[in-house]
């Protein structure tokens, strides 16, 4: 490819998250006033209502639950258009109860997975120097 | 009247609304100003009449459009300026709260005082190229936490709460079939329409293809050129203009329940802010009307799932009963509760809330014509999802 298909402009506010996937790591904003676990950061902590809250990426576990998937099969961005159709899963991670994310599930040919599924984070480059973390389910 | 009547009831008083088309070889604004100078004659006005102007003028795609004001949007000072007013109020929320917000802002302002004669608009542009698609690859600011995941845009958001109602509840596509078709076969009898004329069956919806599983084509409402414009004023000076007036009886503004990633809804957080703006919508009512008292009941369904949350949280059903509750003809408009009456933006073409708004007003001032509810005395206009629209209530003047 002789464009990079997505260009990532990482700020202060997301940086320790971007470099902990090229790190293979999951880290999330925690609080300095609360402790508790926020995403996306911002200016005032949701939970406390701290306007210092002084976000730090905290490496957390990535394992979670399937609330919700759907199956993306039409790009809306170029990074995707080799992708689709992709499965995109809403999950509750269980480093805070409530608290969402959505990643791609990663499993190669993975079927549809079903309400509470229970998952664990997984890393992918997407283009040179972004890795994204996203999902693939665990094996009891 | 309840303490909530502050200052002078206001009504609305004439409306206007264009041809609805795919894209129109004509500029937004051209088509605005001849649909504003429409509703104000509607009215029995003139240009001169009109002091206050509000309009929602967001265009609501992801994609990074330009936004020329007068051609992708208009807002409420571009057309004051170019209709020629001698305006004392233009204003403007600009959000994402189809018509709720607008409605709000002129019905103070004329309680108020601050006006006396408002004109309400909402342009909607469909713009060249794809609607919602990124144009850049580049991500950042709040879309680093969705878009390099692949989920970008409104059709994929409203993914995944609507599976998760399906892995909840059990709730099928013949279901949600029936809600489409509802709609679409009330904007076939509709002149302005984009759909005019173009019922759909029941067969071809679900013969059509998946955009972001579960969510189909035809669960989205189609991206259009069009507008609508409604004059408002306070009930004293509606006595002497010569339709009746439809007046605004109360409304209720959604709200965030929860911090979270751009675009990423959760089923429980719409359900939680849609309790909450319908308990406090039967508060603000000034007369008093709840659920039992609606006649004609405008649910929103830019995205056809939006139904069954608007159905839950109004408690027309239990949580989790809608899918059923919509089957077998108990939403017919002519011999079940009429929430898809005026078409609804399934039926129409997205008009962002003008559907439900415009549906009550026709049917409040008895102007349906053969689409004429038996009963219409008091309406409900649903706007949006919970979260961020709102709702509001009118009532026969």
């Amino acid at each position: 490819m002789s464009s990079a298909p997505i260009r990532l402009s990482p700020d202060t506010g997301s940086s320790g998250y971007w470099d902990a996937a090229r790190r293979n790591e999951l880290a999330l904003p925690v609080c300095d006033e609360c402790g508790n676990l926020t995403l996306p950061p911002a200016p005032v902590c949701p939970n406390c209502g701290t306007t210092a809250p002084r976000w730090r990426f905290t490496p957390v576990s990535g394992r979670g639950t399937v609330r919700s998937w759907t199956l993306v099969r039409n790009s809306f961005h170029p990074a995707f258009d080799h992708l689709v159709p992709y499965l995109v899963a809403d999950v509750e991670l269980d480093a805070q109860p409530g608290l969402r994310v959505v990643g791609r599930l990663l499993d190669e040919g993975a079927e549809p997975p079903r309400l509470g599924d229970r998952v664990q984070t997984s890393f992918q480059e997407l283009a040179d120097g972004l890795t994204v973390p996203g999902f693939v389910r665990e094996h009891t | 009247m309840s303490t909530r009547s502050a200052g002078r009831q206001v009504a609305i008083v004439g409306y206007a609304h264009s041809r609805i088309e795919r894209r129109s070889d004509r500029p937004l604004g051209a088509i605005t100003v001849d649909t504003a100078r429409d509703a104000i004659t509607d009215a029995g006005l003139t240009v001169a009449d009109i002091d206050g102007f509000v309009s929602d003028p967001r265009l609501p795609s992801v994609g990074g459009h330009e936004v020329v004001d007068g051609v992708s949007v208009v807002t409420s000072p571009w057309l004051a300026q170019t209709l020629g007013a001698d305006a004392r109020l233009a204003a403007g929320h600009v959000g994402y709260s189809p018509i709720t917000s607008s409605v709000i802002v002129a019905a103070n302002a004329l309680a108020s005082g601050a006006c006396d004669y408002v004109l309400l608009h909402r342009s909607l542009h469909n713009p060249a190229g794809r609607y919602h698609a990124a144009t850049s690859p580049d991500v950042g600011g709040e879309a680093q936490w969705t878009v390099p995941h692949g989920m970008v845009g409104p059709p994929v958001g409203i993914a995944l709460p609507y599976n998760e109602y399906i892995l909840r509840y059990g709730a099928t596509r013949e279901a949600l079939a029936e809600v489409v078709v509802e709609g679409r076969r009330n904007g076939a009898r509709l002149p302005w329409s984009y759909w005019h004329g173009k019922p759909l069956t029941v067969e071809h919806y679900l013969s059509a293809r998946m955009i972001s599983d579960p969510i189909s084509l035809y669960d989205c409402d189609i991206p259009v050129d069009g507008v609508a414009a409604f004059v408002l004023t306070t009930t004293d000076r509606a006595a002497d203009l010569p339709h009746r007036p439809v007046v605004v009886d109360g409304y209720a503004k959604g709200m965030p329940v929860a911090h979270r990633p751009q675009g990423l809804l959760v089923l429980d957080d719409m359900m939680e802010a849609g309790f909450t703006l319908v308990n406090r919508l039967w508060e603000q009512s000034q007369t008093g009307i709840t659920r039992d008292d609606i006649d004609v009941p405008q649910l929103y369904d830019g995205f056809a799932p939006l139904i069954y949350v608007w159905l839950e949280a109004l408690g027309y059903c239990g949580v989790g009963e809608a899918h059923e509750f919509v089957r077998d003809g108990r939403i017919s408009a002519e011999t079940g509760l009429p929430i898809l009456s005026g078409g609804g933006a399934i039926g129409n073409g997205r008009m962002h809330g003008v559907p439900q708004m415009l549906e009550c007003y026709l049917q409040l001032s008895g102007r349906a014509g053969e689409r004429q509810l038996d009963r219409a005395e008091v309406g409900l206009a649903c706007h949006g999802l919970p979260l961020y629209g709102g709702a509001v209530l009118y009532r026969a003047g």
